[in-house]
């Protein structure tokens, strides 16, 4: 019996950096849960290397960085860690408060998405249900 | 469709010679079921039976998550490997999850020697992950000494759990008078090790007490069952729990013993069996289910003869 | 409790009167009429006339005293305004000194200081990623930063905020600047701010450095070793606001901050400590929503409340203890993104509710708080607001000028049985320490954090411009960010490492080890063993790592 098709999406919603603002990122990982999706839930202050290991272990399609201060400001170094580590297929978005020029910084990096606050439930869970299927069709099979 | 590179050697062998993406990627195969799943599955066949499999049950908020994290530091400093499977319940309605268990094995995480993996429960009866079986066993493979797993005491898990772990805890929280009944009920049978966490609170020792009472109104048992005390943030009990483990695992069958893995084999079929009669009466739209289904509605049959009418069913589906 | 005393003889409210007015008379030198624009002479406060409206003694009294619904001074902003306290925090050292220095030429008598996120994680600047360096606040890690913070500024003239969260190293540097400079630290007035490591727990992580016990054992030291040595220093301040970011509803933020102040003044009774006196130190900080008649009757419900269960349970008869000050700032959730110019007006109406609620101190937030943390023309704009709402609008006319008025009373009941409803939640989980502990807490905020979030997304809440009157052409005042400049970082960097090489290291260790020694000890006080390794030259880093290593890291229960 395959059971691809209804698989859900596996979703790693962290903080990286300093803050630990956590409103957001809970109501964000409820909302996905919500919309059927597996949630990997961290505590904030993870290093970019623990991130890798979490996504690598975890087999996760979609990653959801929350910031509030100016964390998303390491969110490149992510984005160069995962492709060493050869998890390209992983899709980032980062959700919180991100001026607009380092919006275009982080899509330039490789981001996929930026949420910003005021985003709606709805527009968040079909873009990451989006990216989670794209992810899932770059993933090498081996 | 297996679409591996001829270039690079396949997920199992990489998997057997211990890289961890490939026992990250291989466990998601087996869990979604792909089409290369029994492959894997096949080539690991000959590497299992290496690792002591250790189920960890108990009621919510019993510290479990903590417990284990505490087990596993204790076993690093024993050189042992580690593969933990750590099963969170999926929502029934939505079937999403929020998988939080490695929250608490945070420190264990940049630990090479330890490979943490969140399951959903995926609606499996019991609690325990369908897949957690085949999962343990490819972390078996992967060269891991003690694979460890975790899952919320749900009625059923702890039966589920006794099949496929090699050493069974059952962890009780001190003071909830309703968990000491719901484990008088099923899980002291089940249980190699008895465990009251959180051992600094007040009501402990008399949790400890009424657990020692009930189980010395059993038979005498050749092994009697211990019941430790650990708190598990202060780590304190987790040694006297590591050997216990360390005992139990020497003594017990092993699962590369051939009878116990045929029993293995065969429970895991009945519960496959069931999900795809279950599937198939769900979302079966065949003339003949519906006339069935109508049957119970209107109370003409009852439950077990038209399971046995849907057997049959299915039964001359696949002869046509 | 409110009954209502129908045979209270009427003179009493006259004599209250004139008690009240005597007090204002003490308070306020300033006796010019005040006219509105049509000259009618606008009296300081409006009261029913005697024999009307018997509940008003027993219930809302006069301001300074009884149910201190009304505030908690006779004369409240007739007399004095708040406090115009805006943080900042900018930089280097050097930086943060040129900028205060402005402030405090242009007439302030307060300052505050938020040192960078990386301070209030405990790491010092070369364990820090550079990216993250001084982009929210001050990067302060040895006493010698701080001397430069507070260069040629009179520390004993000057009242300090300081964003200081538990084990309070950022006033250690303080006190220990004001010993070399000969400055006796009974003149060294302030708040640690950011003292709460209950609300820090529970909803604000980033400064949430120890464990939940080692926090609680370092709370304490550091209130009794100030209480002893810096008397006019407020070591705690009781912070509501962290809770309402995080989603509580202002009833809840309000009950459980409540409980945390009760729970702090058990501890300190049970240190031996006499509530008349410590009390008189303790301060609170909330959040100001823009659900504007609910913020009123919050505070005014708070403000009764706290007067009134200070002597149901701990029998304090202190006037000055049984008070309510609180510093209240407006709240950046409200805040959008989508036509961030209209954040201005709420800003100004959240503002209002904070001032007609009797604050003592406020922060309003620059519009650009969405986009960034907040540059300095949005900040200029938001001081303003608090201008024109104090001079324009004459909302300092009139204390307490929504008392009376039949919604306003009634919401404040209201709100005060909702308040207490959460008190009593807290109490029957055995207090705030143990409620949060076990994640209770927690759970609470975030069910009302997702309930607010649902009414939002179905449009039962509307925020303009968000789920309503959105308006695609709104890219208005979008601020630029301005980022500090990575050489300086690096020059910090050096900075410091020059600062270790050059300080005696044994004296260090030595320090070090004391203070490891005695929080491994049961009853030593760590606070002054922080002190001394302080004056040793140990970096703020050091010294919190010593405290996590002996007391527990302080990881927050994440509920999900």
């Amino acid at each position: 019996m395959n059971q691809t098709a209804t698989i859900p999406a596996r979703v790693l919603v962290t903080k990286i950096g300093l803050d630990g603002h956590d409103r957001g990122s809970r109501i964000i990982a409820a909302f996905l849960r919500d919309a059927g999706m597996e949630v990997i839930y961290t505590n904030p202050w993870q290093k970019i290397e623990t991130v890798v290991t979490l996504a690598m272990e975890e087999d996760v399609d979609v990653i959801g960085i929350s910031s509030l201060a100016t964390d998303h400001l390491l969110v490149p170094k992510l984005m160069v860690a995962l492709k060493a580590a050869n998890l390209g297929h992983i899709r980032v978005i980062v959700g919180g408060i991100v001026p607009d020029e380092e919006e275009t910084d982080l899509l330039e990096a490789g981001v996929s998405k930026v949420f910003h606050p005021g985003s709606g439930r709805e527009e968040i869970v079909v873009e990451v249900e989006r990216l989670a299927r794209e992810a899932a069709a770059e993933r090498p099979e081996d | 469709m297996n679409v591996s590179n001829p270039e690079k050697p396949n997920l199992a062998t990489r998997l057997i010679n211990g890289e961890v993406a490939a026992l990250a990627r291989a466990i998601s195969v087996v869990e979604r079921d792909t089409p290369n799943a029994i492959n894997v599955l096949r080539a690991i066949r000959p590497h299992l039976g290496h690792a002591v499999v250790v189920g960890f049950t108990g009621p919510p908020g019993a510290g479990k998550s903590t417990l284990v994290n505490a087990v596993v530091a204790e076993l690093r400093t024993r050189d042992k490997t580690v593969g933990v499977v750590a099963v969170d319940p999926s929502s029934p309605i939505t079937g999403g999850a929020v998988l939080g268990d490695r929250i608490r094995m945070a420190e264990h995480t940049m630990d090479a020697g330890v490979f943490i993996r969140s399951l959903a429960s995926r609606g499996a009866l019991g609690g325990l992950s369908a897949a957690a079986a085949q999962v343990a066993d490819l972390m078996d493979a992967a060269g891991r000494d003690v694979v460890i797993l975790e899952t919320v005491g749900a009625g059923q898990s702890e039966v589920e759990m006794a099949r496929i772990a090699d050493v069974r805890i059952v962890i009780a929280a001190p003071g909830l008078g309703d968990d000491i009944q719901a484990i008088k009920a099923g899980i002291l049978e089940i249980a190699d090790i008895l465990v009251v966490n959180k051992a600094d609170q007040p009501l402990a020792s008399q949790t400890k007490r009424q657990l020692e009472a009930m189980l010395s109104l059993r038979a005498p048992a050749e092994h009697p069952v211990p019941v430790l005390s650990t708190d598990a943030i202060a780590r304190t009990g987790i040694t006297d729990l590591a050997d216990s483990i360390e005992t139990v695992a020497a003594r017990n069958e092993r699962r590369d013993d051939r009878s116990a893995l045929a029993g293995r084999s065969r429970h895991l079929l009945a519960q496959a069996v069931a999900k795809a009669a279950e599937s198939y009466v769900l979302e079966s739209r065949s003339q003949a289910v519906e006339a069935i289904i109508l049957s119970v509605q209107e109370a003409q049959i009852g439950l077990s003869d038209a399971a046995k009418q849907v057997l049959n069913t299915i039964h001359k589906e696949l002869d046509d | 409790m409110n009954k209502i005393d129908t045979n209270a003889p009427i003179d009493d409210r006259t004599t209250a009167a004139s008690d009240w007015k005597r007090g204002f008379d003490a308070q306020v030198s300033d006796t010019k009429t005040i006219r509105n624009r049509s000259g009618i002479e606008i009296d300081p406060l409006y009261w029913p006339a005697e024999g009307s409206d018997p509940a008003y003694d027993e219930k809302l009294g006069f301001p300074g005293s009884g149910p201190m619904t009304r505030g908690i001074y006779p004369s409240m902003h007739r007399g004095r305004t708040w406090t115009q306290r805006q943080l900042i925090g900018l930089g280097r050292p050097e930086d943060f000194n040129a900028r205060i220095r402005k402030i405090l030429k242009s007439g302030a008598s307060a300052l505050s200081m938020i040192p960078c996120n990386s301070v209030y994680r405990g790491l010092d600047c070369d364990e820090v990623e550079p990216e993250l360096m001084g982009t929210c606040g001050t990067i302060i890690n040895t006493v010698e930063d701080m001397d430069i913070c507070l260069k040629d500024i009179p520390i004993d003239e000057v009242s300090v905020g300081l964003n200081d969260p538990n084990p309070f190293t950022m006033l250690a540097q303080m006190l220990v600047v004001a010993e070399q400079r000969n400055i006796g630290w009974d003149k060294i007035t302030g708040t640690s701010n950011q003292s709460d490591y209950i609300s820090h727990f529970v909803a604000n992580h980033m400064f949430y450095r120890l464990s939940l016990t080692g926090a609680r054992r370092v709370q304490m030291d550091t209130i009794t070793y100030l209480a002893e040595h810096v008397p006019n220093w407020n070591a705690l301040s009781v912070v509501g606001q962290h809770m309402q970011q995080a989603g509580a509803t202002p009833a809840q933020a309000m009950g459980l901050t409540l409980s945390s102040a009760f729970q702090y003044a058990e501890d300190c009774i049970e240190r031996g400590m006499d509530p008349e006196k410590f009390l008189e130190r303790f301060t609170f900080f909330f959040d100001i929503s823009i659900s504007f008649f609910e913020e009123v009757a919050k505070f005014r419900a708070g403000r009764r409340i706290w007067a009134r269960l200070l002597q149901e349970r701990f029998g304090v008869t202190n006037p000055r203890a049984l008070r309510f000050k609180f510093h209240a700032q407006t709240s950046g959730v409200d805040l959008t993104r989508q036509q961030p110019l209209n954040n201005v007006a709420r800003v100004a109406v959240q503002a209002m509710a904070g001032i007609l609620g009797g604050l003592q101190s406020m922060h309003t937030d620059g519009y650009d708080e969405v986009f960034t943390t907040p540059t300095e023309g949005p900040a200029k704009i938001a001081i303003a607001t608090q201008n024109i709402l104090k001079h324009e609008a004459g909302l300092c006319d009139v204390i307490d000028p929504l008392g009376g008025s039949y919604y306003v009373e009634t919401l404040t009941d209201q709100m005060e049985t909702e308040i207490l409803r959460v008190i009593a939640q807290i109490d029957e989980q055995g207090g705030m320490f143990k409620a949060v502990q076990s994640g209770f807490v927690q759970g609470l905020i975030g069910e009302s954090a997702m309930a607010f979030q649902e009414a939002v997304d179905t449009g039962e809440q509307v925020v303009v411009g968000v789920n309503a009157y959105q308006d695609d052409d709104d890219d208005t005042a979008r601020p630029s960010v301005e980022r500090p400049d990575p050489d300086w970082m690096q020059g910090q960097i050096d900075h410091l490492a020059k600062y270790k090489s050059e300080r005696d290291q044994d004296g260090v260790t030595a320090a070090l080890n004391t203070l490891r020694a005695v929080a491994r000890s049961e009853d030593g006080n760590t606070y002054g063993a922080l002190v001394d390794a302080t004056r040793a030259k140990a970096t703020q880093s050091e010294i919190i790592a010593v405290l996590r290593d002996e007391l527990g890291f302080g990881q927050p229960l994440v509920v999900a």
